[in-house]
């Protein structure tokens, strides 16, 4: 009793700077926001008291919302397992140790240090259907690249190839760090075996790394579903509202039309979507994710 | 040495060194108000003036572009009547368009400042080579699909030149064209959206129409083939007919300095009057700030024949005069042989701020129809007729918004 | 052994080839800012003649140095806050186990969740509060209060992969929390320190929107405001704006290629057996 105690205190010591934190930074946006929710609010006037009519008039009167959802997920379906597979399988190529692995480590990371507003004026110019280089090269090998960005059925592919390039380097170094964080003497273990790489992958990579692959899903989906530089800095959410993604419907409302108790409605909604994703992830995390660590299990 | 009092001026630009002509000369022109100007990124902009006006710290003088009443509405500007009245300020000087975007409700919230004047741009050496008379550009909408028909040449199949591109450029051609024929978009009170009138009807039913010759998926091709600078559709001679404000002379100068060029006014529709839209950037001082008295001074400063002359001739990108008297001045006119079409279109212009109260969501929803007509998923009726519906849904939420306030909030006066 | 070899020669042509597709982009954005400013949107990835005057008016342009000292002043602080106090806040949800831990955990997800368009400017009226707006602290002060969900997230991922028999042994040896934390957790998690203080340097650096709304001074400003001040011009100056985007990303790539030293080490340097 006296060991949990202390270590209560211990555990609060440590979390303290997140609490005060929490409780400075944190709570109070949040609690506001649910209020702004039920509110006309345009941020320079006083709020309007209007029960729940903004999630009413979104879930049943906005087109624009379903809208927005689709896009979304789309994105965010399409998306979260190209990077996470990309990134792992370049972390794990870079993770040998080989001569000259650290210049393409660096090389690998560079898109994403790019600045938004420079990435996407690269990106303009990559995907121009006239004379950009993807559709060049596409075109090299006799194939006839689309319209990208201003073709409504390519729009959000374009997006995710993106975004998808322009992560791949910062998630990758997560997973390089995860990688170099499994004890050689395992590998060692499957070797003897006369395990290949496959069963050091299965056996031995996979289940040091899940912690880490776990938070990475989580993340990923949170970060996607909030998905908003892209599109917001290259297409305003067209052609035909194809790539209006949740957040940018969001932001429209929030700064172009100064509805904030609108646009708080929007959040809420995605924070208790977002929610209900994420406990169903650490539900089924308990069946594939290993902590080598005593408290996680 | 008396001190002097310190006005702080927040404008949108980019650049260290570049402190705006009207700031230095207002300095050196009197020794008891210094105003210091600061300048603040387009992106976000708008950001960065709501928190400084919620800070409750903001500049004295602020200068933007968005509509006034999106501003004046939500009580962040300082009603100027009082002063304009006391001072005898005469308001005549200004553009009537321009001068009417500035008030909200019968009240005024800020004075023009800079603006752009659009008209016709034409390539004479295209419009000879395709047997057309390079003196006469075409005066109306109708000739715009004539001259684009016999202009616009193919390769292959895929287009290497347009005659004209409605898409093309910063203003909507079916608002001008819905203008002509006298749209008002929004009746006289400002509560009920007309998106569905036959004249806004008709102008977009103009845009598909000038559509059948083409694919809208050819035209995007096309058009993703121009840059800026040199690469721009009409300096890169792509594009024979094309509409933009003057300060496009200058980049024509800069670019492609050779290129033969005519300048028309705005294609009319029918016999009727050639009509323009244009909005201005603005002065005004935010609601909180702390030196009124001497921030009209320098607003008035801003404005006056002198200054705007000064500031318009001066300028690498010329930006146009709010000024009337300014605008018609020899020395202005001087400038170019084209300036004084620009100054006669700019007493044919409409204000671009529609229905200010949702102006965003009011252009986002017709840029959306017109989309949804050009590419066939609507006929224009249907595409204008939603639009209507979700602007008419969002005004009257800000209305009744609108009265809630009223009745608790008060507007800060001069 | 030659096996081995060949094996090694094979991954780097892959690595090589890889490389080529993430370089390419980097090489247009340098290329262009050695054009000329009429060039910049031309087909041709090469600049007719090699030339450096963008960079010199990029110094003309903006107060340079004054910004990268604010720049570099800003990440400083910010990277020093996020790996001391996330890997204070990851040790407590990660290595001790105390009543309410799962409860709060919840609490920082779902701070990751709300999007920032909504809680920006409640924040913003906190700041404004505290009387500390058009100073450093609001892109400062909150880096120290357990820098974010996503890095406390990171730091418990990867404390949670230390044994827990390692952890035991040192209470059982009267090792307090805080020296375990000092002495075992953090020199078996250099790797996730690096990579928390690598991300933290890069979002800081690139952040445009934080300087923007709370730094009003120009003299306060810091780079990546400046480039979003050149982009943000009526008519940017593409290739100035290639410029600098060239010179903000430099000491990132410099630094990420010295800092990698720390991804070589985790578990198998220490030399520590289960």
């Amino acid at each position: 009793m006296r060991a949990l105690n202390k270590n209560t205190v211990w555990g609060y010591l440590f979390a303290s700077p997140w609490i005060v934190g929490f409780l400075l930074f944190g709570l109070y946006p949040i609690l506001v926001s649910f209020w702004y929710s039920l509110c006309q609010y345009d941020v320079l006037r006083i709020p309007q008291y209007i029960g729940l009519r903004n999630y009413r008039e979104l879930l049943f009167e906005d087109h624009y919302f379903y809208t927005a959802v689709w896009n979304t997920l789309f994105y965010t379906l399409v998306r979260t397992p190209l990077v996470i597979v990309g990134s792992l399988l370049l972390a794990m190529l870079v993770s040998k140790a080989v001569r000259g692995v650290r210049l393409f480590r660096t090389i690998y990371f560079i898109p994403s240090i790019i600045s938004g507003v420079i990435l996407s004026v690269l990106w303009m110019w990559l995907l121009n259907p006239e004379y950009g280089l993807v559709n060049s090269t596409l075109q090299f090998f006799g194939l006839q690249g689309p319209l990208w960005l201003i073709d409504p059925r390519w729009s959000k592919p374009a997006i995710i190839l993106m975004s998808v390039w322009s992560l791949g380097g910062g998630r990758m170094l997560v997973f390089l760090a995860a990688i170099q964080n499994v004890p050689k003497h395992f590998y060692e273990a499957v070797e003897m075996d006369g395990g290949g790489w496959w069963a050091r992958f299965r056996h031995v990579t996979l289940p040091f790394i899940s912690p880490v692959l776990f938070l990475w899903f989580i993340f990923e989906i949170i970060g996607s579903l909030q998905v908003f530089v892209e599109a917001y800095v290259m297409t305003k959410g067209g052609p035909l509202n194809s790539t209006l993604f949740y957040n940018l419907y969001l932001y429209n409302k929030a700064f172009d039309d100064f509805d904030m108790g609108y646009a708080s409605a929007l959040a809420w909604l995605l924070f208790i979507l977002a929610g209900i994703i994420t406990l169903i992830q650490f539900r089924v995390s308990r069946k594939w994710v290993y902590y080598s660590g005593g408290v996680g299990k | 040495m008396a001190r002097r009092r310190v006005v702080k001026y927040w404008f949108v630009a980019g650049v260290k060194d570049n402190i705006p002509l009207c700031v230095q000369l207002f300095n050196a022109a009197q020794e008891s108000i210094r105003v210091v100007s600061t300048p603040i990124p387009w992106n976000e902009h708008e950001k960065k003036v709501l928190t400084a006006i919620l800070s409750g710290d903001p500049p004295d003088v602020v200068n933007l572009v968005t509509p006034v009443p999106k501003w004046a509405a939500r009580k962040a500007l300082v009603a100027l009547d009082p002063a304009i009245t006391r001072d005898h300020f005469d308001t005549t000087r200004f553009f009537p368009s321009l001068w009417q975007e500035m008030s909200y409700r019968g009240r005024t919230y800020a004075l023009p400042a800079y603006t752009g004047s659009y008209a016709l741009f034409y390539n004479r050496r295209l419009l000879r080579e395709a047997g057309l008379d390079p003196d006469r550009p075409p005066a109306n909408w109708q000739e715009i699909q004539d001259y684009s028909r016999r202009l616009t040449r193919r390769e292959n199949g895929r287009i290497v030149r347009m005659g004209f591109i409605p898409q093309y450029g910063t203003i909507e051609t079916p608002l001008i064209i819905a203008f002509e024929q006298g749209a008002r978009f929004i009746d006289p009170a400002g509560t009920r959206v007309q998106l569905t009138a036959p004249e806004v009807v008709s102008a977009l039913q103009w845009e598909r129409d000038f559509f059948d010759l083409y694919t809208v998926e050819e035209v995007s091709a096309f058009m993703g083939g121009f840059g800026y600078g040199n690469q721009q559709g009409f300096i890169a001679e792509k594009v024979a007919l094309f509409i933009n404000d003057n300060s496009f002379i200058d980049q024509i100068a800069r670019y492609h300095p050779e290129l033969d060029y005519g300048v028309a006014m705005i294609p009319a529709w029918g016999e009727g009057p050639s009509a323009s839209s244009a909005g201005s950037w603005w002065l005004a001082i935010p609601r909180g700030a702390k030196n009124r008295e001497d921030a009209w001074t320098f607003m008035k400063f801003v404005v006056s024949r002198e200054t705007q002359l000064a500031e318009s001739m001066s300028r690498d990108e010329t930006l146009f005069p709010v000024n009337r008297f300014a605008a018609n001045d020899s020395d202005f006119l001087g400038m170019h042989r084209y300036m004084a079409i620009f100054s006669r279109q700019m007493e044919q212009t409409r204000s671009k701020s529609i229905v200010p109260l949702v102006h965003d969501i009011f252009w986002r929803e017709f840029s959306l129809a017109r989309e949804r007509s050009l590419r066939g998923v609507m006929s224009p009726e249907q595409a204008l007729g939603q639009a209507e519906r979700t602007i008419q849904a969002f005004l009257d939420r800000a209305l009744e918004y609108d009265r809630y306030v009223d009745a608790r909030m008060e507007t800060t006066e001069f | 052994m030659s096996g081995r070899r060949h094996q090694d020669y094979l991954i780097v042509g892959v690595m090589a080839a890889i490389a080529l597709f993430f370089l390419l982009p980097f090489v247009w954005i340098l290329l262009t800012s050695l054009k000329p400013e009429a060039e910049v949107f031309s087909r041709s990835l090469w600049p007719s003649a090699l030339q450096f005057d963008n960079y010199a008016r990029l110094l003309d342009k903006m107060p340079f140095w004054q910004y990268l000292r604010n720049s570099v002043l800003i990440t400083a602080i910010s990277v020093l806050g996020v790996v001391l106090s996330s890997s204070l806040v990851g040790y407590a949800f990660g290595c001790i186990e105390w009543r309410g831990r799962n409860f709060l955990f919840y609490f920082v997800i779902a701070t990751m969740m709300l999007p920032m368009q909504v809680t920006m400017i409640p924040i913003f009226v906190i700041f404004k509060e505290l009387g500390w707006l058009n100073t450093f602290k609001p892109l400062t002060v909150p880096m120290f209060l357990g820098g974010g969900a996503f890095n406390i997230f990171l730091m418990r991922q990867f404390f949670m992969t230390v044994p827990a028999s390692l952890l035991d042994a040192a209470r059982i040896d009267g090792c307090s929390e805080l020296g375990i934390w000092w002495r075992v957790v953090l020199p078996l998690a250099r790797p996730a320190l690096a990579t928390v203080a690598i991300l933290t340097f890069m979002f800081t650096w690139n952040d445009f929107l934080t300087p923007l709304i709370y730094l009003s001074d120009q003299a306060k400003g810091t780079l990546a405001l400046g480039l979003g001040q050149l982009a943000g011009q009526q008519q940017p100056e593409w290739a100035v704006l290639m410029a600098a985007s060239v010179l903000m990303m430099l000491p990132v790539i410099v630094l990420f290629f010295l800092f990698q030293k720390y991804f070589i080490q985790g578990f198998t340097m220490s030399g520590i057996k289960e």
